[in-house]
């Protein structure tokens, strides 16, 4: 590496950095194959996911079925890359608007500050003090088992903890002078917040979202497992897990199987996080 | 003491809004409690007779304003719908479950966080660093009921060291059953806390103070001790923060290990329509989490005197 | 009038020997039990029966789930009972004597019979509690024609009828029908049944509405020498897993609800003893027959064809139950030998195209969430019809929200199971058939004025083979019209440790605890 690294430009000194952290070079690696096989599921897996062979099910794993199959005999390892396309999708979109909502809340109550600041506050303590178990498992019931019930659960609490870290960096920065001083500057508060702090915060909701996408993919396959998530036919790791659970001792491949694959993706994101985290020198 | 006053008033919304949002959510449920009581061959008729004597054919208004003046007035909270036994009894003969393993998971929390976490920034950036702040990613990537499921066929189906699940009776029994499901949720706790701590406690071991205590070649041991408690502001405010998400966390390890406690109580009460029951759970829950985070306030700034004048 | 002596002493013979040995009848796998000398009971001790589900009344006339039932029937018995066969026999009533006209029953009640609270059983008491549940009703009403009932003496009960009902024994001799004191031993309703006084084996000692019950044994129960055991533990293990694992480490004694696809490892277990008895439930597929697509007989037809129902019973059960091509279960008597359609791919593709959809069509099949076995089926059903066309799209829905959708027809098609009470023919029938009834034909809406005169005849004509021609006609016809298809008879599949001995289901899989005794 040479010392002239202050002459490069910060997207080349970014990516030097990046290439440089394990954490991050390991974690994308992992995503990428995770989502080129989901994407390519259809056409990698080596049978249709949903096809059936009554006469051959809980199969150990072959030749033929390197995963083994399950009760309905199955192609467990098509069915647990057709999975990683569910629980991935619906991973990625239930981390979307929880993401949206609470950057915009966070820098919002965190430069407006005053009462509009302690009511938001107030808010984010109550869902704070909801167990969230309590929460997801009252919506999934309300808005019935499967996505949707998952999205408007997320949409409802996800927010929380964006708003909670966001406001207090954007707290941060108004305090550090060059906000006034934008302000006195004659910029327009929407230019401030959307122009100046925005692109400040952008890391560490990136990093957030992570996180949230890993949280929010174990809380699928754990409704899954209360049989509260995905509904069949389509793949899920958590009804994979649970459909398998009385197989633990006998054929321990049927819920283990899938049970990796969901470590494998939880450890992927969890390291992009901890990479970009790096990278960007928030810690 | 002001900060003891301005808390409290904080709690009030706090609670309030917790159970508003909880009385609401439970009617959009669909499914009605008095059908499910009488089952599958109940008559219209006594369905409707059944929903007349629970009163939930009253408004939505009414029967808020009459739980809420139940609650606030004589503290009645209500009588569940399905056993028609007082909410706050059901409550209160489940709680002492649910309060035990949340006390032993805390305990073991502590236990795994601090000498991880203390080891990882006393070796900054050397391998044992890197292998505190990686392996726990995978702590992180298991869901609760999986290392749950984990933990029982290898210590109690496998090794037969511990109960399977349920709560055993006699001497020592209840508090052995507890040990599996405490370090389940203890695991899935740990690896976010042990990263947080790791900072903070790289910041206290850059402080000026331990370098002058290093300066005066006191033995290592005297310096950690030294570390620790300073860092024990820090780990109790973690531990309070994170409450509400324990708490959420042993009610679906109870589920795992077939616990009696809040828990099951909970997912029984919420697939019978047992509205009065949810509520009081609820209720509970919230000022539990609330209680619990007073008092880590308290306790910090007790350590921390910097707090009470902030 | 002129009273026949329809109890002769070979039913007596029969009863006695039942109460006997009626424990052995299930069959029951018990490796190293064989070895052992001939078991003595031995006294004492506490069993622990891991449960799904708590106790939540004791109420005996408000409640049908086996939760309540099977703790009910601990502390309440009726006048008669059913053997492992489903035979009737005799229980607080030693005998009892028909009309001729059959509208006439006398029942003699045992000699010395007591509560367990010591004080003696009247006629009296019996006459209270059948017209307590006349007039609650209940979900499991007294459907009989009840005219009267008289307490005739101490130890004679009178009922007559308005007409001939020959499942009349049967319907008494369910839990509901149990016998208390008269008046409620002087309480109220509600206190009565939070601590509630029967004839039964076992008294409430303890019980949480939403947790464990204990039991201890009744000193003063009529049967001599018997509860073995001194307390009866119901602990609730709602997981299914969990259940099985407490149950192999030793912290239950046993465990009912044996998931299928698990009987085969516990029966490798060489501490556990498993035990299984055929049930009075069958599993079946429910067409609403007001739906446009499922109104038209070819398209059941066409479905009921396209179905394996061996290979589904054998995928989802894994040989714990039995197919079935009736919806009376081959535990009850008359389940007829029908001819029904059943996996012919061919046929099933001919029969669609007579329908009004010769393309086939979408629709949906509703199914309750949180039962693994349901879901399993579901997807079987969607693949098999897909051949035809016909997209059957799965929806799941929470079990409460599932019996409102139901009870609504809200529904295309869906998997439920129908469930006898008693071990006679009519009350699956008229549950099933009758669309003036409650049930509507078990929410089909399924109407068949042949079917339905052939029933109320079922009802009224006296055991034989008459009422065997009945039942076989109304059947063959269900099985040509297929408003449901039967798939297959569960079992009651129980489990002990093998130390603990007696520990086998009943047909209604409740199990007899006074003759379980654990070895030391």
């Amino acid at each position: 590496m040479s010392t002239t690294t202050a002459a490069v430009r910060p997207s080349v000194r970014w990516l030097r950095r990046a290439r440089r952290t394990p954490a991050l070079v390991a974690g994308t690696a992992i995503l990428v194959v995770v989502g080129v096989v989901a994407v390519l599921a259809p056409v990698i897996a080596p049978y249709d996911p949903a096809s059936q062979d009554l006469g051959n099910g809980l199969a150990p794993p072959s030749a033929a079925h390197w995963f083994g199959t399950d009760q309905l005999g199955r192609d467990i390892l098509s069915r647990v890359m057709a999975a990683a396309a569910t629980d991935l999708r619906i991973a990625v979109l239930a981390a979307l608007v929880p993401l949206v909502v609470g950057v915009t809340i966070g820098l919002v109550s965190g430069y407006v500050g005053g009462w509009g600041d302690w009511l938001i506050g107030r808010v984010v303590d109550t869902f704070v003090a909801f167990p969230f178990y309590v929460l997801v498992i009252t919506v999934v019931f309300a808005a019935g088992a499967g996505e949707r019930g998952i999205y408007l659960a997320y949409a409802l609490v996800g927010w929380i903890t964006y708003a909670r870290v966001i406001r207090a960096r954007t707290r941060t920065l108004c305090r550090e002078g060059w906000v006034q001083a934008a302000r006195g500057g004659g910029l327009s508060h929407g230019r401030v917040l959307f122009g100046h702090l925005l692109p400040n915060v952008a890391p560490l909701a990136v990093v957030l979202l992570m996180t949230e996408i890993l949280l929010i993919m174990v809380a699928v396959v754990t409704l899954g497992y209360l049989g509260l998530g995905v509904q069949p036919p389509t793949p899920d790791w958590g009804t994979m897990i649970s459909d398998g659970q009385l197989f633990l001792t006998t054929r321990w491949w049927v819920p283990t199987l899938p049970g990796l694959a969901v470590v494998l993706t939880g450890v992927g994101l969890s390291l992009t996080g901890d990479g970009l985290a790096d990278v960007w020198r928030l810690r | 003491m002001r900060w003891v006053g301005r808390s409290l008033l904080s709690v009030v919304p706090v609670v309030v809004g917790v159970v508003l949002c909880v009385f609401f959510l439970l009617r959009i449920v669909p499914g009605d409690p008095a059908a499910m009581i009488l089952g599958e061959r109940a008559t219209t008729a006594s369905i409707e007779a059944l929903r007349h004597r629970l009163g939930l054919d009253l408004p939505l208004a009414q029967q808020l304003s009459d739980w809420l003046v139940g609650v606030f007035t004589r503290g009645d909270v209500g009588t569940s719908l399905v056993t028609s036994q007082p909410v706050l009894g059901l409550v209160g003969s489940r709680a002492g479950l649910t309060a035990l393993l949340v006390l032993l998971s805390v305990v073991f929390t502590v236990l795994i966080v601090v000498p991880l976490a203390l080891l990882a920034a006393t070796h900054k950036d050397g391998v044992l660093d890197h292998l505190v702040r990686i392996v726990p990613t995978v702590g992180m990537a298991m869901p609760a009921f999986w290392v749950g499921l984990i933990l029982i066929l290898l210590f109690g189906v496998q090794l037969r060291w511990l109960p399977v699940g349920g709560v055993g009776t006699g001497p020592g029994e209840p508090l052995r059953s507890l040990v599996l499901p405490a370090l389940t949720v203890a695991l899935g706790m740990a690896p976010p806390l042990v990263r947080a701590l790791r900072e903070q406690l790289v910041e206290v071991l850059d402080a000026d103070f331990v370098v002058t205590l290093r300066a005066a070649r006191l033995p290592s041991w005297r310096v950690q001790a030294h570390v620790l408690r300073n860092a024990a502001v820090p780990t109790v405010s973690l531990l309070g923060l994170n409450i509400a998400y324990l708490i959420g966390g042993t009610l679906v390890v109870e589920k795992v290990f077939a616990l009696n406690g809040l828990g099951a109580l909970l997912f029984s009460s919420i697939s019978s329509r047992d509205f009065p029951v949810v509520q009081g759970i609820a209720l509970v829950l919230a000022l539990a989490v609330v209680g619990v985070s007073l008092l880590t306030d308290g306790l910090v700034a007790l350590l921390d005197p910097r707090v009470r004048t902030a | 009038m002129t009273l026949t002596r329809l109890t002769s002493r070979v039913a007596a013979a029969l009863a006695v020997l039942a109460l006997s040995a009626c424990a052995a009848a299930p069959s029951a796998t018990t490796p190293g039990a064989s070895t052992s000398a001939p078991a003595t009971p031995q006294r004492g001790g506490t069993i622990t029966y891991g449960r799904a589900a708590a106790v939540t009344s004791f109420d005996l006339n408000n409640q049908i789930t086996a939760n309540n039932a099977f703790a009910i029937d601990k502390v309440f018995e009726p006048l008669v009972s059913f053997d492992t066969t489903g035979k009737i026999v005799p229980w607080l009533a030693e005998k009892w004597d028909v009309s001729s006209d059959q509208l006439t029953y006398a029942f003699t009640l045992r000699e010395g019979l007591q509560f367990s609270d010591g004080t003696p059983v009247t006629a009296r008491d019996a006459k209270f509690s059948l017209e307590r549940h006349l007039e609650v009703e209940g979900p499991l009403p007294l459907q009989a024609p009840i005219a009267d009932i008289t307490a005739t003496d101490d130890r004679t009960l009178t009922i007559s009828l308005k007409s001939a009902y020959t499942p009349f024994l049967s319907e008494l001799s369910g839990f509901s029908n149990g016998i208390f004191p008269a008046g409620f031993g002087g309480r109220s309703e509600k206190e009565f049944f939070a601590a509630p006084v029967g004839t039964g084996p076992w008294v409430v000692e303890s019980w949480d509405p939403s947790g464990d019950t204990t039991f201890r044994a009744n000193p003063h129960y009529w049967q001599q020498g018997k509860p073995y055991a001194d307390t009866l533990v119901y602990k609730v293990v709602a997981d299914d897993t969990q259940r099985i694992q407490q149950l192999q480490a030793g912290q239950l004694s046993g465990i009912e609800n044996v998931a299928p696809a698990t009987i085969a490892s516990l029966k490798a277990d060489p501490n556990v003893t498993v035990s299984e008895l055929g049930s009075w439930e069958v599993e079946q597929v429910f067409f609403n027959t007001q739906n446009a697509y499922f109104a038209d007989r070819h398209v059941r037809r066409a479905i009921a064809l396209s179905l394996d129902r061996d290979a589904l019973t054998q995928a989802v059960t894994f040989g714990a139950a039995q197919t079935v091509k009736t919806l009376i279960p081959p535990t009850i008597q008359y389940a007829a030998d029908v001819k029904a359609l059943d996996n012919d791919p061919a046929a099933a593709k001919e029969e669609l195209a007579a329908s009004a959809f010769p393309q086939g069509f979408t629709a949906t099949l509703l199914i309750a969430s949180g039962n693994s076995v349901r879901t399993q089926e579901a997807q079987i059903i969607q693949e098999a019809v897909k051949p035809l066309g016909i997209t059957l799209k799965i929806e799941s829905v929470e079990l409460n929200d599932f019996r409102e959708r139901f009870f609504a027809y809200k529904f295309d098609a869906m998997i439920n199971s129908g469930q006898s009470d008693a071990p006679d023919p009519d009350g699956l029938i008229a549950f099933q058939t009758d669309p003036e009834g409650f049930s509507k034909s078990y929410w089909t809406h399924y109407t068949n004025d042949r079917v339905t005169a052939l029933a109320a005849q079922g009802r009224a004509t006296p055991d034989g083979e008459e009422r065997a021609r009945i039942y076989a006609e109304i059947q063959q016809i269900l099985a040509d019209d297929v408003p449901y298809i039967p798939l297959y008879n569960t079992k009651n599949v129980v489990a002990s440790l093998a130390s603990v001995h007696g520990l086998t289901p009943r047909i209604n899989g409740s199990v007899l605890f006074q003759d379980v005794w654990l070895a030391p």
